[in-house]
């Protein structure tokens, strides 16, 4: 498979607005540059969190779901756990966590 | 001083490896390399019937969902270089309806068109389509379905006796980030449901 370099587009932009606001963020004292590192670490952790939630919803959807079919004999889908919304609500739940532990220190 | 978290080192760990599933499924071509690896040789040989397997249905309007029209219309091509005298369009009862009256409109005959309407699952449409194929003695079936179904697909009709030649759509899927991941998430969704069916006895 021949390489696509459009590909490279959403890496690009992110690239420029990155450095755009590592630039303007340091140089206005907004942001501490030695501080960098320990922040993407902090942002695994919350990227990792948000894998435990995505595994957690998937189970938990889809033993609901088995559940519900069982119990009443209607039959529901168990692709709808597979929805694209899920990662992006397993992310936002590990972001609110991730906020809310700091605010609680 | 304090020592390292063991519980914030591990989500760490596992935020890299999250990190790392999403830029080699945006990325790289490794989605279309398992793709293609799942859909297997095609086998298309003269067969008793083409059997078009229900993807998706169909949207409230009737019309065929993406994956739907692209078997529906492998189908079709199949038929055209008459490969079988027979083709079975599967799916729910809109689907399997929507799919018919494509194909009569592309010039298959009715006489040549067997619609399975209200399957939910695999397993349930392989047992109807059973019913109505083996007691005529049709065995040999091409079988027409995405390349991350196949497998699984193609084992579902060899347990209820159907001797199976894959014809998968085609194989190398979508080059965009955005469809990458997507298919991705589905291979990985097909690859719990064949585990289920393995578990529970379907298989």
């Amino acid at each position: 498979m021949r390489f696509d370099p459009r590909l490279l587009v959403p890496i690009i932009i992110l690239g420029l607005t990155s450095v755009g606001a590592y630039l303007v963020g340091t140089r206005l004292r907004i942001l501490d540059a030695s501080m960098l590192s320990r922040t993407a670490v902090d942002v695994l952790e919350t990227l990792g969190l948000a894998v435990v939630f995505l595994v957690g919803n998937l189970a938990v959807g889809t033993a609901g779901i088995l559940v519900f079919r069982a119990l009443t004999g209607h039959f529901v889908s168990v692709y709808v756990v597979s929805d694209a919304v899920l990662p992006i609500l397993s992310l936002i739940q590990a972001l609110v966590l991730q906020r809310w532990r700091e605010r609680s220190r | 001083m304090g020592g390292v978290n063991p519980v914030r080192a591990g989500l760490a760990m596992l935020g890299i490896g999250g990190l790392l599933v999403f830029v080699a499924a945006a990325f790289t071509p490794l989605p279309n390399w398992l793709n293609a690896w799942l859909a297997g040789t095609p086998r298309l040989e003269r067969a008793d019937a083409i059997v078009v397997l229900g993807r998706g249905g169909s949207d409230s309007d009737g019309v065929l969902t993406n994956r739907s029209l692209r078997r529906v219309m492998h189908g079709i091509e199949l038929y055209r270089a008459v490969l079988a005298p027979r083709l079975v369009l599967s799916g729910t009862g809109e689907e399997a309806e929507a799919r018919a009256t494509l194909a009569r409109g592309l010039g298959v005959p009715q006489g040549a068109i067997v619609q399975v309407g209200a399957a939910r699952t695999t397993a349930e449409e392989a047992d109807q389509i059973a019913q109505l194929l083996l007691p005529r003695a049709e065995r040999r079936i091409l079988l027409v379905a995405d390349p991350i179904d196949m497998p699984r697909a193609r084992a579902v009709m060899e347990h209820v006796g159907f001797r199976v030649l894959p014809a998968p759509t085609a194989a190398t899927g979508p080059t965009a980030p955005e469809g990458r991941l997507a298919l991705l998430r589905d291979i990985a969704t097909e690859m719990a449901s064949l585990a289920y069916y393995r578990i529970t006895g379907s298989l």
